[in-house]
């Protein structure tokens, strides 16, 4: 027994010393925290897939489309290559900072990318904060994360302001052009962080833009039926229901909404489930109508066609179409790969700085923005939201009107009436 | 005999130095960053096993103690502009306040009775924060980075953590030793071994488990502020969720229950295989990490019910030098 | 701002009675495994899991419905409980009741760990069954899968109890629960009989899951959201008793939906687990429970 416990002690340490074994020069090492156990794996398994897509093209493994801005490598570094250092968080806070920690000190990587879950984002980017590591966030949309006063700081996507801010102007404009009546509101959101704070914007904005909130319910995520919830909703009878939910309360309150015969005249879902590319292979046409704010679309593709071809890479490889999140996490790498390129070096002051003098415009990458330019906060100000509708079991750009490709169903048909 | 305990003194002094010197030793952040995580898991199980290990009331519940600490210490940071270290004092006094509360009804339950009633306390605390404006309810509370130092609680090495976190641990072990050798300890020991006997001599065993709870939820609160200025940021899900009490019990089962070092061998192999199947298998996305530590948890449980130090004991067939320790915990038999 | 009308709070009313009658299908078998032989089963939601797998399975792979592949699922699953009585709970029935928690728990990581593995995160459903549709009378309207599960979880609920109090070998089953020493004395094998009781137990989740399947999102973590509530009905309708389970599950069900309804569905977990408290506290024993 004693020899067996001997053993665990030996491999164990091994385990430990084999963590710092040596690697080869050129290699450029990006440390990558997404969810890959857990409620939220099946999100942070598809972002996985973008990033590495990112990756084999900076490399040159996969030829580019013209224009791409990833497509450029990195001449500049000799054509090094980057390798991705993936780390797995579970959507634990401690568990993010560990593997944080872990990548910058053993792993030796130049720069860190992730969490996608706010709260992990968050206590991520202090470690890279206190070693001088850029922490770039492609797809956390918690506010405050740009407000820390942070060095190391980037955020890529815009934040709930924005986005919030995006459903009101969408309101205003539904009701100017399509004579929509959309005054009393229901808010239906989950109750950690994320739904937390999109409740307290939303109420907020609500307040100032003279809208009724009938009902606001924070409901527990994990639940096991939505029946209470879906029952207030229809008592309060709204015009709007504004839903921030993941993936399985999204399926779960679309199944609920079916059964109990409740449709308001819109829907207008806070991305995340209701943008998961697994939203609508498990709904099939019961998805159809839902509005939801969002970074990315397929459609878009007749504006900027870099979104077809790559969209179209991404398929071969893993038999998926991008989401709003995996090209996030894909436009994350493709600006950490510009940065080290015109860095020309691997030193974090180099490399942020580079960051920090990000200019690249919205035609060479994959998202319907402007661009992406930090300002002193880290927080890109070129970057903006669309808002989808599931139209035939699509995805398709309804608003701003000026990029929108088809026109919006409104009100939402009921259930009965499809 | 004799020999034994000298051999074991010379030991005991090794680990000492091993323990105190590791940081100056080991310079790398992230074995730093393992050993404070070890470190913060064994105190954790040390103070479970006060009422776990020593009163035999098995909690599944510990978070919200934790949870409690943490969040005392964090408002008065926050709000109050107070450190820390008074936070840590005020967490606790806080949290044994609540325990006492709690324990005051619920120590009318055995066995699993008991372990349920605390997950339902936890969880219904756990809505509770989440819907509370006041504490930032669901969306958590940043703590502020600068400026560090010793009076703020912040530090930008882990040197000062991992001293503060062993600093802690032997807190707890002392406390723990202390209600072990008290003739609270010895009630603590009747009660669990023989509650009728104890019970017909006139031991109250409400007030000696009483007396546990507010120790145990004392040490777990000061734990939790250890977390908040660690890691900085405090939400519900990740301060009071049932995966975190389970993860406290664990950590003493695994070690010993009702053992002095008990949970501290059980921290050193838990976070171990924790850190480690996540490290090498967790970046595969397919789960293999969870299956490794699933299993290796059964494996446990099946083939050592008494813990680690259990399993070493047998192995020895002699009592090693915490043989002060109580005798072999059966905790939780159905009473 | 609510306006309550009687066909709101009645469709609340029945709508929490079929969720319920699910719940009451889970903690069946729970209760069995704890009544029989006093282990707490925390992997029992992963039961449920595989279940919903097997039903998704079957139609992913075969087309063929969930209903139809139903009894096939409860044998695997009831072979699987069996399975895993023999591999792990044997070795540590006389463990602290710590071990047995935590054997447990490690199964139930350890089975989520296999099912990512195996398939995958993702999450999946179970979509045009032979349920689908719904029925709506005078301005209630129910969905068929869940009237389905609703009635299946009866069926399934009340064979199990016509087994235990109806038939030869439920009796031994019942009997071993009752008085360990007693029942072997009487030449009752109360190996097998543990056996038998974790094969229940698992059969049950298992078609407590194969009825969700069409209703309710597939993926390897979803045991998590069951098991709670699961625990809590077993408490309320006493360790060990089937129909108090029953009942149980039905209030449990209640006091989620209406309670969520009329209170506020942000508190409904709350609502539930204070419940729970108060009857640990001041009925200890459950509505039914045994002595």
């Amino acid at each position: 027994m004693q020899k067996f416990i001997r053993h665990l002690c030996v491999s164990a340490i091994s385990l430990v010393m084999a963590a710092g074994v040596a690697r080869a020069e050129d290699e450029i090492r990006i440390g990558v925290i997404y969810p890959l156990t857990g409620a939220a794996a099946s999100t942070g398994v598809e972002l996985k897939a973008a990033a590495e897509l990112a990756a084999a093209v900076v490399n040159k493994e996969i030829p580019a489309p013209p224009g791409l801005v990833a497509g450029v490598g990195l001449p500049n570094l000799k054509g090094a290559k980057i390798k991705l250092v993936f780390g797995d968080h579970q959507g634990n806070p401690q568990v993010g900072a560990t593997e944080a920690e872990r990548l910058i000190t053993q792993e030796h990587v130049v720069a860190l990318l992730g969490c996608y879950f706010s709260n992990v984002t968050a206590t991520a980017s202090q470690v890279a904060e206190r070693y001088g590591v850029p922490f770039l966030n492609g797809s956390s949309s918690s506010t405050p994360l740009s407000q820390r006063g942070f060095k190391w700081f980037f955020r890529t996507s815009p934040h709930d302001d924005l986005f919030v801010a995006n459903f009101f102007e969408f309101f205003k404009d539904m009701e100017k052009t399509k004579g929509a009546k959309l005054k009393t509101l229901a808010l239906f959101n989950e109750n950690t962080l994320w739904g937390g704070e999109t409740t307290k914007l939303e109420t907020r904005l609500a307040e100032e833009q003279g809208y009724t909130v009938a009902e606001k319910i924070l409901y527990p995520a994990k639940t096991t039926q939505m029946t209470s919830e879906v029952q207030r909703l229809k008592a309060a009878s709204p015009e709007v229901v504004m839903q921030s939910s993941y993936l399985g309360d999204a399926i779960l309150a679309m199944k609920t909404y079916k059964e109990l015969g409740f449709t308001p005249a819109m829907l207008m879902a806070n991305d995340a489930g209701f943008s998961d590319s697994e939203f609508l292979k498990t709904l099939g046409k019961d998805g159809d109508f839902i509005l939801s704010r969002e970074v990315w679309s397929l459609d878009l593709a007749e504006k900027n066609p870099l979104i077809r071809q790559v969209n179209d890479m991404m398929k071969e490889r893993n038999k998926i179409n991008f989401t709003g999140n995996s090209s996030r996490e894909f436009t994350a790498i493709a600006v950490i790969a510009d940065a080290l390129n015109r860095a020309g070096s691997t030193a974090p002051e180099a490399l942020r700085k580079a960051l920090s003098e990000t200019d690249i415009p919205g035609s060479a990458t994959i998202m319907p923005w402007k661009g992406i330019k930090f300002d002193q906060t880290g927080q890109n100000t070129l970057g903006s939201g669309i808002i989808v509708q599931v139209q035939n079991g699509q995805y398709v750009t309804v608003w701003p009107f000026d990029v929108a490709t088809k026109d919006v169903v409104y009100p939402m048909p009921a259930w009965d009436r499809r | 005999m004799k020999n034994l305990k000298s051999g074991n003194i010379g030991l005991a002094c090794l680990a000492t130095v091993v323990v105190l010197s590791f940081p100056l030793l080991v310079t790398q952040p992230t074995y730093q960053n393992f050993a404070i995580l070890v470190l913060m898991a064994a105190q954790l199980g040390v103070a479970w096993n006060i009422l776990g290990g020593y009163a035999g009331q098995v909690s599944l519940g510990h978070a919200v103690f934790f949870g409690i600490g943490a969040y005392t210490s964090s408002m008065l940071v926050t709000h109050a502009g107070l450190s820390p270290w008074f936070g840590m004092l005020a967490g606790g006094v806080v949290t044994s306040l609540f325990a006492l509360a709690i324990g005051w009804p619920c120590f009318r339950l055995k066995g699993h009775y008991f372990a349920m009633a605390t997950i339902a306390v936890a969880e219904i605390m756990q809505v509770v924060i989440s819907n509370w404006d006041y504490l930032e309810g669901a969306i958590g509370i940043y703590l502020p980075m600068a400026p560090s130092g010793f009076k703020a609680f912040v530090f930008t090495s882990k040197i000062p953590y991992y001293y503060i976190a062993l600093g802690l641990l032997l807190f707890s072990l002392l406390v723990n030793l202390a209600i072990e050798r008290s003739h609270v300890g010895y009630y603590l020991r009747a009660i669990k071994d023989e509650p009728e006997a104890a019970r017909s001599l006139g031991v109250s065993l409400t007030r000696y488990k009483l007396v546990a709870i507010a120790a145990s939820s004392f040490l777990t609160a000061m734990g939790g502020t250890l977390y908040a200025q660690k890691e900085l940021f405090i939400d519900p899900p990740s301060m009071l969720s049932t995966q975190l009490s389970i993860k406290i019990a664990l950590i003493a089962i695994l070690g010993g229950v009702g053992t002095l070092f008990g949970p501290v061998v059980g921290a050193i192999v838990l976070i171990t295989i924790e850190e480690m199947s996540r490290i090498y298998f967790g970046s595969s996305g397919q789960g293999t990490d969870m299956i490794i530590y699933g299993a290796i948890i059964i494996v446990v449980a099946v083939y050592s019910p008494s813990g680690l130090i259990g399993l070493w004991r047998q192995a020895k067939g002699a009592l090693p030098f915490w043989r002060a320790a109580a005798p072999q915990a059966k905790v939780g038999e159905p009473s | 701002m609510v306006h309550l009308s009687t066909e709101l709070l009645l469709q609340t009313l029945l709508s929490g009675i079929l969720i319920g009658l699910i719940y009451a299908l889970v903690a069946v078998g729970l209760t069995l495994i704890f009544g029989v032989m006093d282990v707490v089963n925390f992997a029992h939601g992963e039961f449920v899991m595989l279940g919903m797998y097997g039903a998704f399975w079957g139609m992913a792979l075969f087309t063929l419905d969930p209903l139809v592949t139903l009894p096939l699922t409860a044998l695997l699953l009831f072979g699987f409980g069996v399975l895993i009585y023999q591999v792990v709970i044997r070795r540590i029935l006389t463990a602290p009741m710590l071990s047995q928690i935590f054997a447990t728990f490690g199964m139930m990581i350890l089975l989520r760990g296999l099912a990512q593995f195996l398939w995958k995160p993702d999450n999946r459903l179970v979509s045009h069954s032979l349920v689908d549709g719904k029925i709506a009378f005078s301005g209630l309207q129910f969905g068929g899968p869940q009237l389905m599960a609703g009635g299946g979880a009866i069926v399934v609920t009340l064979a199990v109890w016509l087994f235990l109090n109806r038939t030869r070998l439920g009796t031994a089953l019942e009997a071993t629960a009752i008085d360990r020493e007693a029942a072997t004395l009487m030449g009752i094998n109360t190996q097998s009989m543990f056996a038998l009781a974790w094969g229940i137990g698992a059969a049950c989740a298992g078609i407590a899951g194969v009825l969700l399947s069409t209703f309710f999102p597939i993926f390897p973590e979803v045991g998590a959201n069951f098991v709670l509530i699961a625990f809590v009905v077993v408490v309320l309708g006493g360790f060990g008793s089937v129909a108090g389970a029953f009942w149980a599950g039905i209030i449990v069900g209640e006091v989620e939906v209406l309670g969520g309804f009329l209170i506020g569905p942000t508190y409904k977990t709350a609502l539930v687990l204070t419940l729970f408290l108060l009857v640990l506290l001041f009925k200890p024993k459950g509505l039914m429970g045994k002595a």
